[in-house]
C-alpha cells in the first residue's frame, strides 16, 4: 500500500467536513480572513493525516478489516454526499434570503407532500446503507473457516496469549504461552478466543479487524487474517482502570517457515545459565524473588523439582506473564515499552514483509536490549506503569496486588536478573 | 351494611375504574364542591385533576422501576447453589395466602374510596384502617417468609438469586410500607380535618398507589413464585 | 401571603364580580409559610417557576465552568506525548467527572432551567402545576450536584468512566469512595429530574391557556414535553442500575461479580437503556429552542410544525429501541447487532426531518443574523456533522473500528456541544431580554459565537482524524510510537485540539463578559424593549421580565404563533399575501394589562422543599460513612414531609389559574 492511496483513504470525512464548514461560514460572512482561514484548514486537513499511524483504521492489512473498510467507503461517501447537499442548500438559503428589506414572507406552515417526500428520501438512503451493513455483519461473524486457534486473556493490564494443543496452526503439540505479542502465520485465518480474568478489556488490532470486548465469564471470538507478514499494533480499548492506556498488544504475522521456527523455539527445553555466571546468580534471585508470580517453564529448585508459580496467591487476577521466552518478544509490560533499543527497533518494525520474520526471530540480542527501561521496570514497576500495588491500601483486594509490585531489589540483583532474562529466548 | 349501600359502593367503584380507564373525568365528584374550601372549580385542560394525573405519571415511572428489578431477577433466578433455589424454598400455599390478603386490601381500598366519594368519612376511615391492617398482615407475612429463608441459609448475599430476590421483594415491601404509612397518615389527617384540598381526592390518590402496589405484587407472585410451581 | 392584589384603579372590565380574596388559612403545620419578597429568602424559599428557573440556570452555568475546567485539564494532559500534568488516577477521575458534570449537572439542569421558566409562559399559565415540588426539584439537584463534587475532597472522584461499566466499578477495582459518591449523587439528581418531569408533564397537559390545543403549543414546550416523558421512563431504569451498584459496593451483594456467576453485561444493558434516551434528553430541548429562534429571525412560521412535533415524538419512541448500538463490540450475537444497527439508522429519519424543516423555515424567509440566530444556524451545521458521524457508528462493522476511539468522542461532542450547547446559547441570547429585561451586547455576542464555533471545530474536528487513525479514548497519555510520522501526525492534532479548547474557553469567557458588561452596577445598557425580536409566541405577551403572576390576564389563544397574529394582519387578496402591522408588541401587551384579571392568587413560598432536599445528601453520606446518618436523614425527610402536607392549602392546583367564577371557557376550549 502506497502513501498516496492511504492518504485518500483517510481523508473523506475530514475533507468533506472542511468543505461543509467552508460553505456555511462563507455564507454568513464573506470576510476574507475567514475565507483564508478556512481554505488553510481545508488544505491542512487534506494533507492532515499521519501516513503511517500504526493503528490507522483506514489501512486494512487483512481480509476482515478490508471487509469493514469496504463498507466504510460506502457509508462515508453517502454521509459525505448528504452533508454536502444539506450544507449547500443551507448556505444558499442563508445567502439568498438574508434580510435585504424584502416584505414579510408568506406565513406558510409547510407543504405536506414535500415533507413526506423529504422524509422518505433519507429513509431510502438509509435502506441503501442498511443492506450492505447487515451482509457484512453476517460475513464477519463467520468462524467456520478458521484454521488456527489462539486464546487471549485480558487482565489488568496485559494480555496473555496461548496456543492450545491442536491440529490447526500447522499443528501444536505442546501448549505455548506468551504475552503481549501474538505470532501468527500470514494468510491463515486465525480464530481468537478471548476472555478476561478481571474486568472487561477489548481486543483490537485495527489493521486486521474491529474490536471485541473480552468479558470475564464469557468467551468471545474474533477472526484475524493478515495478508502479508508484518507487525500490527493494537490497544486495549475498553476502559479497564488505572493503566488502561498502557495495555497494548501486537500481532506479528510471518510466513509459514518462520512461524514453524517460532513455534519450535517456544517449546524448547529450559537451558540453565552457565554455572558461576551473572545469569546463574540471576536464576537464584529469580527463584527467590520472582517465581512466586512468574512462570519460567523448566526452571527447577534445589531439589530438582519443577517450580510452578502461584500468581493467584499474589495477584488479584491470578496471573503474571510467563517469562520462559521473554526475549523472543520485543516489547514488555502490556507491550507498552520496547525491549529493543532505539537503534535496533527500526530493524524489526520497519522491516519489509519478506524480512520481518527473520528479524523478529532474532529476538532481543545482548547488544540490542533496551536495558534502561527494563531496569526501570525491575527497580520499581509501579513507578513506571501506574498499578495498584501499595501494600498499605490493599484491603479491597484482600492483600492481592493488581500489577507488579515494587520489590526493593538492589542494583546488583537487577544486574543479575537482566543477565538472566537476556537468556530467556 | 345494607344492600343498597353495597350496590351503591359497587356502582361507584365501577365508575371510578371506568373513569381511570378512559382518562376523562365524566363525573368529577369534587370539582366545584364547596367543601374544598376557598378553591373553586379545577380548570384543567384535560379535566383530570393535577394530582391525579401526577400520580398516574409517577406510577408509570414505577412500572419501569419494577420492570428493571424483575428483569434482573429473571436473569439471575437460576444462579444459586444446589439446595438454596426457589424450588427448595418456596412455600406456595403460604405466599398465596398472604397474596390473597393483599388482594383483599385492594377491595377494602375500593370501599374506602367509594365511601369518601359519598362523603361518608366515618366508613372511609374504617375501610382505610382495614386496608392498612391487611397491608400490615401481608408485610408481616413477608417478614416471616424472609426469616424462614434466612434460617434455611439464604442471606442477602448468599447468591445472585438471593440478592435479586431480596432486592425485588424488598423493594415491593418498602412500597407496601410506604403505602401503610400513607394510609395511617391519611386516617389521622382525615380525623383532624387536616387534609389540604379535597378529602375524597386524597383518599383516591392513596388508593391509586395502593392498587398499583397490589398489581405489581400479582406480577411478582406470578413470575417469581408460580413460574417455579408450573415447571 | 403572596396574594397579589391588583391596584384598585384597575377597571373591572369583565364584570365577573370580584371573588373575595381567599382567606388565609389558620392551619400552619409547624411553621408559617415564609412571605419575603426580597432578599435571599425570597430566592431560597420561592416557589415561583421563574426564580426557580433562574437558579437552575445559574447553578448549571457554574457546573458548566467546572466541567469545562476539567476538560481543559484533560486537554492539557493530552497536548503532548506522555503528559504529566495529571496522574493516571487523577486523569481517570477527571474525565469521569467531566462527563458526569457536563451531562447531569450542566446540560440537563440548564434544559430544566429553560423548561421551568418558559413552559408556563409559553402555555399561558401562572406557574407550574406543583410549585413546591418544583422548588424541591431545584434543591435536590443543587444538593445532589454538590454532594457529588464533595468526593473530590473525600478521597477522590469516581474513576470508572461516565458509563461506569461493571465489574470495573466494583470495590476491588475502584476502592475509593468515588464510585459511591457517583452512584448516590446520580440517584439524588435523578429524583430531581423525575419530580420535575412529573410536574412539567402535568403542567403541559393540564394548564394550557384557553384555546391552546396540543397542536397550537409552542414548539419548545413540545420538545421539552417529550424530554420530560423520556425522563419519566428513563430515570427509573438507571435508578435500578444504581441501586444494584450500591448494594454491590456497600452491602456485599454480587450483582456484577463474575466469581459469583454474574453477568457484567447486565449493567451495560441497564445503563444504555437509560443512556440512549438520555442523549435525546440532552438535545431535544435545544432542538426546541432553535425551532423558536429560526422562525422569529426568518419572519416565517416553523416549516412543517406537525412534522417537527411528530418527529420529536418519534425520536422519543425509537430512542428506546437502539441502546445496544453502544455495545456493538461487547459480544452480542450477529442477529442482535444487525437489528440494533438498522434500528439506529432509523433514528436518522426523524432527526433528518428536523434538519430539513429548519432549512425550509429559512427558505424564502427574511433572515436577520442576530447572535441567537447565528447560534441556531451553528447548531444545524455542527449537529449535522455529528449526526452523520453517528450514522457511520450505526453501521456496526464500521463501529467496531470506531468504538472507544476519539472518533466517538468527536461524534458526541459535535452532537452535544454542537447540538445541545449551541442551542442553549441560542436560547440565552434570545430569551435574555425576556428574563432579565436587558439585551446582551450583540457585538460581544458575535465574538462569543465565532470564537466558540472556531474553538469547537478546532477542538473536536481533529478528533475525527485522531480517532480514525487509531487513538483510543480514556487514555491518560498517548505515545509517539502509535502516533505515526510526519508533521501532521496524531501528536499535531492532539495539540490542535488542546489549543482549540482554549479558543473555545475564551469564546465562552466572552459570554460571561457579556453578562457582566450588561448587568454591572453602572452599566449603560438600557432596558430592553418589550418585543425586541418581533417574536411570535405567547411568552412575549407580557412584560419583560414578567411579573410574578406572568400574565396580567390569562391569554386567549387562537393561533400557533399567537403573538405574531395579534401584531400582523394579512391584507393580501387571494394567493397574494401582504402583512401589515396592526399593533406593536407593546400595544398588545398594554391591551392585556388594560384588561387585567381583577385579582390573582399565587402560592406562598415554603421552607419544606429545601429541608426535604437536604435530607437526601445526609442519607447518602450515611450510606458511605455511617448508618446513623441514614436514620438522621430519614428523620429529617419524614419531618419535612409532614410539614409539607400540613401546610396551608395554597399550593392547590386551582391557585394558578385566576380563580374566576362562571368562566367555563377555559376548561372547554383547552380540551380540544
Ligand atoms: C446529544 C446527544 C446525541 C445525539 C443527538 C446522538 C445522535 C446519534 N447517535 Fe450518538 N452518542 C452520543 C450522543 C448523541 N448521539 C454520546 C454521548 C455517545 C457516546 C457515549 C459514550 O460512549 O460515552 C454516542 C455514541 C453513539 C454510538 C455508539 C458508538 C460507540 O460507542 O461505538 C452510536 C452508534 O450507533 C451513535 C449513533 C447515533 C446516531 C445514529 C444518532 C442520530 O440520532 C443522528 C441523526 C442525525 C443525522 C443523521 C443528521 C441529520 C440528518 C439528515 C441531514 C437527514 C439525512 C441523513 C441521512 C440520509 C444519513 N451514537
Ligand atoms: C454535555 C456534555 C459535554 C460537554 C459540554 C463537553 C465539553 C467538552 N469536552 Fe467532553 N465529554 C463528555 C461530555 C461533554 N463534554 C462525555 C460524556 C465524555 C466521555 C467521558 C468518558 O469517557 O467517560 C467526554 C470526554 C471528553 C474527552 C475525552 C477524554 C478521554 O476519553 O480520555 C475530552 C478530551 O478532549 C473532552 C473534551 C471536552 C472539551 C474540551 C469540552 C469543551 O466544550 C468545554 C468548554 C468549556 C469551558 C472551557 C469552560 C468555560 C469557560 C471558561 C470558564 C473560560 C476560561 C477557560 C479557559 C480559557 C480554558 N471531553
Ligand atoms: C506479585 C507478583 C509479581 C512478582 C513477585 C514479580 N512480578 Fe513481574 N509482573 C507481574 C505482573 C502482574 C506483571 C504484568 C504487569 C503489566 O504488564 O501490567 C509483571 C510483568 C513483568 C514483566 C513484563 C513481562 C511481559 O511479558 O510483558 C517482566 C519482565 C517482569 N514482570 C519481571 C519480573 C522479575 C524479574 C521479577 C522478580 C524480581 C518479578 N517480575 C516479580 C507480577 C509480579
Ligand atoms: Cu484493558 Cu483497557
Ligand atoms: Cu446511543
Amino acid at each position: 500500500m502506497t502513501y498516496d492511496l492511504s492518504m485518500s483513504h483517510q481523508s473523506p470525512t475530514t475533507k468533506m467536513q472542511a468543505v461543509e464548514t467552508t460553505t456555511t461560514l462563507k455564507s454568513v460572512t464573506s470576510s476574507r480572513l475567514v475565507r483564508t482561514l478556512v481554505a488553510g484548514s481545508f488544505a491542512a486537513l487534506l494533507a492532515g493525516c499521519a501516513t503511517d499511524a500504526p493503528q490507522d483504521t483506514w489501512q486494512p492489512k487483512g481480509s476482515n478489516a478490508r471487509m469493514i473498510n469496504d463498507l466504510d467507503w460506502v457509508v462515508f461517501s453517502i454521509a459525505g454526499v448528504v452533508g454536502v447537499v444539506v450544507f449547500s442548500v443551507l448556505a444558499f438559503a442563508l445567502w439568498k434570503y438574508r434580510d435585504r428589506g424584502q416584505p414579510i414572507p408568506e406565513q406558510t406552515h409547510g407543504k405536506p407532500a414535500l415533507e413526506i417526500g423529504l422524509t422518505i428520501l433519507p429513509a431510502l438512503i438509509l435502506v441503501g446503507i442498511a443492506i450492505p451493513t447487515v451482509g457484512t455483519i453476517m460475513d464477519l461473524a463467520e468462524t467456520n473457516d478458521t484454521e488456527c486457534i489462539v486464546n487471549v486473556t485480558g487482565q489488568q493490564w496485559w494480555w496473555e496469549i496461548d496456543y492450545p494443543v491442536q491440529d490447526g496452526c500447522g499443528g501444536i503439540e505442546e501448549p505455548i504461552v506468551t504475552s503481549g505479542q501474538m505470532v501468527i502465520e500470514a494468510g491463515t485465518k486465525v480464530l481468537v478466543r478471548g476472555t478476561s480474568r478481571d474486568v472487561i478489556h477489548s481486543w483490537w488490532i485495527p489493521s486486521l479487524n474491529g474490536k471485541r470486548d473480552m468479558v470475564p465469564g464469557r468467551i468471545h471470538t474474533v477472526r484475524l487474517e493478515a495478508d502479508e507478514p508484518g507487525i500490527f499494533a493494537g490497544q486495549c480499548t475498553e476502559f479497564c482502570g488505572l493503566s488502561h492506556a498502557n495495555m497494548r498488544m501486537e500481532v506479528i504475522a510471518m510466513n509459514s517457515t518462520d512461524f514453524a521456527i517460532w513455534k519450535a523455539n517456544q517449546v524448547q527445553d529450559y537451558v540453565a545459565p552457565v554455572a558461576g555466571s551473572l545469569a546463574a546468580e540471576g536464576e537464584s534471585t529469580f527463584i527467590s524473588q520472582c517465581s512466586r508470580c512468574h512462570q519460567v517453564d523448566g526452571l527447577t529448585d534445589s531439589n530438582d523439582e519443577l517450580i510452578i508459580s502461584r500468581p493467584d496467591q499474589n495477584v488479584w487476577s491470578g496471573a503474571a506473564p510467563n517469562l520462559t521466552n521473554f526475549m523472543t518478544r520485543n516489547t514488555f509490560a502490556g507491550a507498552s515499552w520496547d525491549l529493543l533499543s532505539k537503534e535496533c527497533r527500526p530493524g524489526v518494525w520497519d522491516a519489509s514483509p519478506s524480512t520481518i520474520g527473520a528479524a523478529y526471530l532474532d529476538g532481543v540480542t545482548d547488544s540490542c536490549l533496551n536495558e534502561v527501561e527494563l531496569r526501570e521496570w525491575l527497580r520499581n514497576a509501579p513507578a513506571k506503569k501506574p498499578m495498584y500495588t501499595d501494600p498499605e491500601s490493599l484491603e479491597a483486594t484482600n492483600g492481592l496486588v493488581r500489577g507488579m509490585p515494587y520489590l526493593a531489589l538492589s542494583e546488583d540483583q537487577i544486574d543479575q536478573l537482566v543477565a538472566y532474562l537476556l537468556e530467556r529466548k | 351494611m345494607s344492600d343498597s349501600l353495597i350496590t351503591e359502593t359497587v356502582k361507584d367503584a365501577v365508575e371510578i375504574v371506568k373513569d381511570h380507564a378512559d382518562d376523562v373525568h365524566v363525573h368529577d365528584v369534587h370539582a366545584g364542591d364547596d367543601h374544598s374550601g376557598d378553591h373553586g372549580g379545577h380548570h384543567t385542560s384535560l379535566g383530570l385533576s393535577n394530582t391525579k394525573l401526577a400520580m398516574w405519571l409517577f406510577l408509570g415511572s414505577e412500572c419501569l422501576l419494577f420492570g428493571g428489578l424483575i428483569s434482573t431477577y429473571m436473569l439471575y433466578r437460576n444462579r444459586h447453589s444446589e439446595n438454596l433455589g426457589p424450588d427448595q424454598l418456596w412455600d406456595i400455599p403460604f405466599t398465596s395466602a398472604t397474596s390473597f390478603v393483599l388482594l383483599t386490601s385492594s377491595l377494602t381500598m375500593v370501599l374506602a374510596v367509594s365511601a369518601a366519594n359519598r362523603k361518608d368519612l366515618r366508613n372511609a376511615k374504617i375501610y382505610l384502617s382495614v386496608t392498612a391492617l391487611l397491608g400490615g398482615l401481608f408485610l408481616a407475612g413477608q417478614i416471616y417468609e424472609f426469616t424462614v429463608f434466612y434460617r434455611e441459609g439464604l442471606g442477602f448475599t448468599t447468591s445472585l438469586f438471593s440478592s435479586s430476590f431480596f432486592t425485588l421483594t424488598g423493594f415491593h415491601g418498602v412500597h407496601v410500607s410506604i403505602g401503610i404509612i400513607m394510609l395511617v397518615a391519611l386516617i389521622g389527617m382525615l380525623s383532624k380535618e387536616k387534609v389540604s384540598g379535597d378529602d375524597a381526592e386524597a383518599v383516591e390518590m392513596v388508593g391509586l398507589y395502593w392498587h398499583f402496589v397490589d398489581i405489581v405484587w400479582i406480577i411478582i407472585f406470578t413470575v417469581i413464585y408460580l413460574i417455579e410451581f408450573i415447571k | 401571603m403572596a396574594i397579589i392584589e391588583r391596584p384598585t384603579e384597575t377597571p373591572d372590565v369583565t364584570n365577573r364580580g370580584t371573588r373575595p380574596a381567599p382567606k388565609a388559612s389558620t392551619n400552619y403545620g409547624y411553621l408559617r409559610r415564609p412571605v419575603e419578597t426580597t432578599g435571599w429568602r425570597s430566592w431560597a424559599f420561592t416557589v415561583d417557576h421563574k426564580k426557580i428557573g433562574i437558579m437552575y440556570g445559574a447553578v448549571a452555568m457554574f457546573f458548566f465552568i467546572l466541567g469545562g475546567l476539567e476538560a481543559a485539564l484533560i486537554r492539557l494532559q493530552l497536548a503532548g506525548p506522555n503528559g504529566t500534568i495529571l496522574s493516571a488516577d487523577k486523569y481517570n477521575q477527571m474525565f469521569t467527572m467531566h462527563a458526569t458534570t457536563m451531562v447531569f449537572l450542566f446540560v440537563m439542569p440548564m434544559a430544566a432551567a429553560f423548561a421551568n421558566y418558559f413552559i408556563p409562559l409559553q402555555i399561558g399559565a401562572r406557574d407550574v402545576a406543583f410549585p413546591r415540588l418544583n422548588a424541591l426539584s431545584l434543591w435536590v439537584f443543587v444538593f445532589g450536584g454538590v454532594f457529588l463534587n464533595t468526593s473530590w475532597f473525600l478521597g477522590g472522584g469516581a474513576d470508572g468512566g461516565w458509563f461506569m461499566y461493571a465489574p470495573n466499578s466494583s470495590v476491588p477495582f475502584s476502592p475509593t469512595n468515588g464510585v459511591d459518591f457517583w452512584g448516590l449523587g446520580l440517584q439524588i439528581t435523578g429524583i430531581a429530574s423525575l419530580v420535575g418531569a412529573i410536574n412539567l408533564i402535568v403542567t403541559v397537559l393540564n394548564m394550557r391557556a384557553p384555546g391552546m390545543s396540543m397542536m397550537k403549543m409552542p414548539i419548545f414546550t413540545w420538545m421539552a414535553f417529550v424530554v420530560q416523558m423520556l425522563l419519566l421512563f428513563a430515570i427509573p431504569v438507571i435508578t435500578v442500575a444504581l441501586f444494584l451498584l450500591m448494594f454491590q459496593r456497600s452491602f456485599g451483594a454480587q450483582f456484577f461479580s463474575v466469581e459469583a456467576g454474574a453477568d457484567p453485561l447486565l449493567w451495560q444493558h441497564l445503563f444504555w437503556i437509560f443512556g440512549h434516551p438520555e442523549v435525546y434528553i440532552l438535545v431535544l430541548p435545544s432542538f426546541g429552542i432553535i425551532s423558536e429562534v429560526l422562525p422569529v429571525f426568518s419572519k416565517k412560521p416553523l416549516f412543517g410544525y406537525p412534522f417537527v412535533v411528530f418527529s420529536g415524538a418519534a425520536i422519543g419512541f425509537v430512542g428506546w429501541g437502539v441502546w445496544a448500538h453502544h455495545m456493538f463490540a461487547s459480544g452480542l450475537g450477529p442477529v442482535s447487532v444487525a437489528v440494533f444497527s438498522v434500528a439506529t439508522m432509523a433514528i436518522a429519519v426523524p432527526t433528518g426531518v428536523k434538519i430539513i424543516n429548519w432549512t425550509l423555515t429559512l427558505w424564502g424567509g427574511k433572515l436577520t443574523f442576530t447572535t441567537a440566530m447565528l447560534f441556531a444556524v451553528g447548531l444545524i451545521v455542527q449537529f449535522t456533522i455529528g449526526g452523520l458521524s453517528g450514522v457511520t457508528h450505526a453501521v456496526a462493522p464500521s463501529d467496531t473500528q470506531q468504538t472507544d476511539t476519539y472518533y466517538i468522542v468527536a461524534h458526541f461532542h459535535y452532537v452535544i456541544f454542537g447540538g445541545a450547547v449551541l442551542g442553549l446559547f441560542s436560547g440565552f441570547y434570545y430569551w435574555w431580554p425576556k428574563v432579565f429585561g436587558k439585551l446582551l451586547s450583540e457585538s460581544l455576542g458575535k465574538w462569543n459565537f465565532w470564537l466558540m464555533i472556531a474553538g469547537m471545530n478546532l477542538t473536536f474536528g481533529p478528533m475525527h482524524i485522531i480517532g480514525l487513525q487509531g487513538q483510543p479514548r480514556r487514555m491518560y497519555r498517548w505515545t509517539e510510537f502509535r502516533a505515526g510520522q510526519g508533521f501532521f501526525n496524531l501528536g499535531f492534532w492532539n495539540l490542535v485540539a488542546t489549543i482549540g479548547t482554549f479558543v473555545l474557553g475564551v469564546g465562552i469567557l466572552f459570554f460571561l463578559v457579556n453578562i457582566w458588561v450588561t448587568h454591572r452596577p453602572n452599566s449603560k445598557t438600557p432596558p430592553a424593549p418589550a418585543d425586541p425580536w418581533d417574536a411570535r409566541s405567547l411568552e412575549w405577551i407580557t412584560s419583560s421580565p414578567p411579573k410574578e403572576y406572568n400574565f396580567a390576564r390569562t391569554p386567549q389563544v387562537s393561533a400557533l404563533d399567537e403573538f405574531f397574529h395579534r401584531k400582523y394582519e394579512d391584507v393580501g387578496e387571494g394567493d397574494k399575501h401582504e402583512y401589515v402591522q396592526k399593533m406593536t408588541g407593546e400595544e398588545v401587551i398594554q391591551f392585556e394589562e388594560d384588561n387585567a384579571d381583577p385579582n390573582i392568587h399565587l402560592p406562598a413560598p415554603s421552607y419544606w422543599p429545601m429541608v426535604l432536599a437536604l435530607a437526601l445528601p445526609v442519607m447518602a453520606y450515611g450510606v458511605i460513612y455511617n448508618t446513623l446518618l441514614i436514620v438522621a436523614g430519614g428523620a429529617i425527610a419524614t419531618m419535612a414531609m409532614f410539614g409539607w402536607a400540613l401546610e396551608p392549602a395554597d399550593a392547590e392546583a386551582s391557585d394558578f389559574d385566576p380563580p374566576v367564577e362562571g368562566d367555563e371557557t377555559s376548561k372547554e376550549l383547552s380540551n380540544v
